[in-house]
């Protein structure tokens, strides 16, 4: 689970707090506002999710190589990695839509090679998911719900209750006629209709508005923490990650090059940390000074487009950005904002899948 | 707010319910509603009962100026419906795995606990109520052109023994195209190229005058096979017993593609997408 905050701002008594760099995400912890706060977990810390040397091949082109990963119950799983990483193909596998080609998976306990136990046990939402556009979405829930067993009522109840919770109670219209969010939401229901004790999703928030995102993530959370469902996502949103998955695993060329917590791999990459800086314009030459005179600066630059901030890399081997701002007041700059930026994960991702860091240090101040 | 399990269930819901159980009825049942609700069986239908009206018009004034007797009329229904019929079932059993697989709506129902082969055997039989509709649309249009019970009944024993066989052999034969094709117009177009195949050879002025080829073809297709004990036993008047021959192919060819469409169940895949 992520633990402390990456972001936080100071503000001198003249200036207000400037923006964060560019379109950076803002961490807002939405656990939080969803009465979420705490994730109290389960004592159940058992593994949902066991692969072992898992590889999926397509004729000659391995799409999954060697994947060893283990995922708690009850847990989020992120996850992450580029295009044709192999993410899907992963998912596949362990849903026993496409068979292992070497290697070994358990889902609560049931071996790949059980299929119709695994798929008892799971719920999928796969990332191109097309609907019936003729049916109902309580004909579609209630003819899901039979297949995993229920009879005709109790899969209607359930679909009934479904409805109502992704808030698809008063649509009696054909499928047809549903948004995106409507028909992801409903897939999401789909997945749910038997209360399966592993979810996988594939791109689940894919198209929706920031509002219909929100719902879902908001969702997931809650399944996660109040039915201990253990939840697979897959998803290019890192944002959406860092803010609620406990764990997450990134996948480069059929590979997990990655795995850890969010802390854990932000921490493992390398990715930096910066501050912007601002200061008057007339304090501009003291402060690079100042600021190049301690070891926590690794780097300074100015923002051509904002005379008077400026941008400073902190190497956090050698200090903090903390460091810099005491540097500054002892030798008598006052800041008019202080903005620190810890490293994301979207960091992280960049410097692991493709090992460009310096292009993300530069991007940063441009 | 958490949907309540229903009651009964196991410790998660009826995620520990694993043995698989038979579910093919709800398939079927759901197959059924999409096909007959959704308007596409209708479609079918409508221009089946369109053809077999302009067919039954045609037939009847040729028969007012006795260019038609009744038995080639009630012939002629009956034949046009083993052809049309077949097609129609054929071509909705085509479409149901590929174009499940085509709508992404495969996926979701794969990773489902329920057996391929119930899948498969849902939606074979959902199609096969095409030919049944079929059926049921010819049987008024014969008896208006039989005039007698005589004819009528030959007509009746030849479309429920003969052409459900045909129809069953083919409709198999499309879901299991359907199973293997790719994409939904590839499975579309293998099928009516092999239903077209098949019905050719009774066709052919050579095939049909030759005294040795010609017949052994004939009796080796089911549907050319079919359409010629529909020939033999209503116009002819060639007797029942005469004509067992011709329904052993369209009977093995419903068993053969039958078990065939089950086995190719176990290898259903989503196709080639990553």
């Amino acid at each position: 689970m992520s633990s402390s905050p990456r972001l936080f701002s100071y503000e001198s008594e003249t200036v207000s707090t400037i923006a964060l760099y560019g379109s950076a995400p803002t961490r807002v912890p939405a656990v939080n506002e969803s009465g979420l706060d705490g994730r109290v977990r389960r004592a159940d810390r058992s593994l949902a999710v066991v692969t072992e040397n898992l590889s999926v091949v397509y004729g000659g082109f391995t799409a999954v190589d060697r994947v060893s990963i283990q995922v708690e119950r009850g847990s989020i799983c992120g996850l992450l990695g580029p295009n044709g990483a192999g993410k899907t193909s992963m998912i596949r596998a362990l849903t026993t839509i496409v068979p292992a080609a070497e290697g070994t998976a358990t889902i609560v306990g049931h071996p790949l090679t059980d299929p119709v136990a695994v798929r008892s046990n799971i719920g999928v939402l796969p990332e191109s998911n097309g609907y019936p556009g003729a049916q109902t979405a309580l004909t579609y829930l209630r003819f899901y719900g039979q297949l995993y067993g229920m009879d005709v009522a109790d899969a209607e109840g359930r679909a009934l209750d479904l409805l109502q919770q992704f808030g698809l109670s008063n649509v009696p219209s054909r499928i047809s006629t549903f948004s995106r969010g409507m028909r992801q939401r409903l897939g999401l229901a789909r997945a749910l209709i038997h209360d399966p004790a592993v979810l996988f999703l594939d791109e689940p928030t894919l198209g929706l508005d920031p509002a219909g995102k929100e719902e879902i993530m908001v969702e997931l959370a809650r399944l996660a923490v109040e039915r201990g469902t253990t939840i697979f996502l897959c998803t290019h949103l890192l944002d959406e990650v860092e803010r609620i998955c406990d764990q997450v695993a990134i996948m480069n060329r059929g590979r997990v090059v990655a795995e850890g917590t969010v802390d854990e791999i932000i921490n493992s990459s390398g990715a930096d940390s910066f501050a912007r800086i601002r200061v008057r314009p007339e304090a501009i030459p003291l402060a690079d000074e100042v600021l190049r005179g301690t070891e926590a600066a690794r780097a300074i630059s100015f923002d051509n487009s904002r005379p008077g901030d400026l941008i400073v890399t902190i190497d956090s081997d050698h200090g903090s950005a903390a460091t810099t701002l005491r540097a500054l007041l002892d030798a008598g700059v006052e800041p008019q904002a202080f903005d620190f930026r810890g490293a994301r994960l979207s960091d992280a991702f960049m410097a692991i899948t493709s090992g460009r860091t310096d292009d993300i240090k530069e991007g940063v101040g441009s | 707010m958490t949907a309540a399990v229903p009651t009964g269930s196991t410790s998660r819901g009826f995620a520990g319910q694993t043995r698989p159980v038979a579910r093919w009825t709800v398939i079927a049942r759901q197959e059924l509603m999409d096909l007959w609700a959704g308007g596409k069986g209708l479609s079918i239908l409508f221009g089946f009962t369109l053809v077999l009206s302009i067919l039954a018009y045609l037939a009847s004034a040729d028969a007012g100026i006795n260019l038609l007797d009744a038995r080639e009329s009630v012939g002629l229904v009956v034949t046009t419906s083993i052809a049309l019929g077949t097609l129609g079932a054929m071509v909705v059993s085509a479409d149901a795995i590929s174009g499940e697989r085509e709508r992404d709506t495969l996926e979701a129902l794969l990773v489902t606990p329920v057996p391929r082969r119930h899948i498969v055997v849902g939606k074979l039989l959902a199609a096969t109520t095409v030919w049944v509709a079929t059926l049921v649309v010819a049987l008024p249009f014969a008896a208006v052109m039989a005039g007698g019970p005589g004819v009528m009944g030959d007509a009746v024993t030849v479309l429920l023994v003969s052409g459900s066989l045909s129809a069953a052999a083919l409709t198999s034969l499309g879901l299991a195209i359907s199973s293997v094709a790719m994409s939904n117009r590839t499975s579309l177009v293998v099928s009516l190229a092999v239903l077209l195949a098949l019905a050719a050879p009774s066709q052919l002025p050579a095939v049909r005058s030759s005294t040795t080829l010609g017949p052994i073809l004939i009796k080796l297709n089911p549907l050319s096979a079919s359409l010629r004990l529909a020939d033999n036993v209503l116009v002819r008047q060639e007797p029942w017993s005469d004509q067992m021959v011709y329904l052993i192919s369209p009977a093995l060819a419903a068993v053969v593609f039958t078990v065939a469409a089950v086995r190719l169940a176990r290898r259903l895949e989503l196709g080639g997408s990553r």
